[in-house]
């Protein structure tokens, strides 16, 4: 049996919300970049492959990124859970904190 | 508009009565080779492959009919020991009923003789994500004061940079074992229930917003159990529970996990 559904999350064009829906989405998706590039460093530093200078650099860089992602979902009123697609039977884009 | 062929299970004996079908359809009966195939005459302008295809998107039309289906199936498999068939399998005519009952007699009476005696029980096992799964909080705040990190720069002996990708890499460690850890007990949990029944299958686990629960699925198990086992079976399911772990147990069903079979 195929699971079908309409889809929860899309892009209303509506003049009153299409600003919030769509700052939404961008933020995902700079959620979703910034998450692969903490695993990949998170990776990288355990590979040893990264100078101890390289990682407090990426880490602090990835660090404001994360605290700059707080404070624009803060200034735009969305939860970190706002911040997921999802993709049907694949699950969602990101994993699920709660 | 012409007509098509509904077939919602296969039997070795006739009912002398059989609800309603899906779209309020009569059930009727085709006996051919020492098997029985229920099925209703249903029109191509709702059963049609196009008409289908659009139909199966349409959730209340989905779930109308699957529970239809399914009472018919599950009349049925009250009185004699019943092979389902998946949900809207619809044939040309009753000629390809009554072909597909000569082609596949054998593997059709193998299948009967299997869930001959055993029903199917469903035992789902959740665990609760907040305990289960636990990366924290996100981690924030700590560390400011460090001027902007150019290359080489930002070395203070405090490397609140490095204790931040620390701090993630034991988050995505620990979630990977706690993920770890869940499979263990499920694997643990579907073998000490498959060794009490006559078969088992394990399905993927079900989305939440399906099952309208919040908890994490770790196990989707349907077992084929000996009528003399119900309760032995039902009792090692409970025991199995505990420890963070929700077991729900469902049936007794018609044997749709061990009947399922190609349909040529």
């Amino acid at each position: 049996m195929s699971q079908t559904e309409r889809p929860a999350w899309r892009v209303a064009a509506d003049p009153d919300t299409v600003e919030r829906d769509l700052t939404r989405l961008v933020l995902t998706l700079v959620e979703l970049v910034r998450q692969l590039v903490e695993r990949q460093s998170v990776r990288r530093m355990e590979q040893g492959d990264l100078t101890d200078e390289q990682i407090e650099a990426l880490g602090v860089a990835l660090m404001r990124l994360e605290e700059a992602m707080g404070d624009l979902c803060d200034h735009f009123g969305l939860r970190p859970q706002d911040l997921n697609l999802d993709l049907g039977p694949l699950g969602t884009l990101l994993p699920s904190n709660d | 508009m012409p007509d098509a062929t509904y077939l919602y299970a296969v039997a070795r004996d006739a009912l002398p009565e059989c609800p309603a079908g899906v779209a309020d359809l009569p059930v009727r009966t085709i006996s051919r080779a020492g098997l029985v195939a229920y099925v209703s005459t249903v029109p191509l302008e709702q059963f049609g492959e196009q008409a289908l295809r659009r139909s199966l998107e349409d959730m209340d039309w989905l779930a109308e009919t699957a529970r239809a289906h399914h009472h018919v199936v599950d009349a049925v498999a009250a009185a004699t020991p019943t092979a389902p068939v998946r949900l809207v399998t619809v044939y040309d005519d009753d000629a390809h009923v009554r072909d597909l009952l000569d082609r596949r007699a054998d593997d059709f009476l193998r299948v009967l003789a299997r869930v001959t005696g055993r029903r199917e029980w469903g035992v789902k096992a959740y665990a609760d994500p907040a305990v289960g799964v636990g990366p924290g909080p996100r981690t924030s705040g700590d560390g400011n004061g460090e001027p902007c990190p150019g290359p080489g720069g930002g070395a203070g002996a405090g490397r609140p940079g490095t204790a931040y990708l620390q701090r993630r890499r034991a988050s995505l460690r620990g979630r990977e074992q706690v993920r770890r850890q869940v499979l263990q007990r499920a694997d643990h949990i579907h073998r000490a229930l498959s060794a009490l029944a006559a078969a088992s299958y394990r399905h993927r686990a079900q989305d939440p917003r399906l099952s309208g629960r919040h908890d994490w699925m770790l196990l989707n198990g349907a077992y084929l159990v000996d009528e003399g086992r119900d309760a032995e079976f039902a009792e090692q399911a409970a025991a199995l529970g505990g420890d963070g772990v929700e077991i729900r147990m469902t049936g007794p069903w018609a044997p749709y996990s061990f009947t399922v079979m190609e349909m040529g």
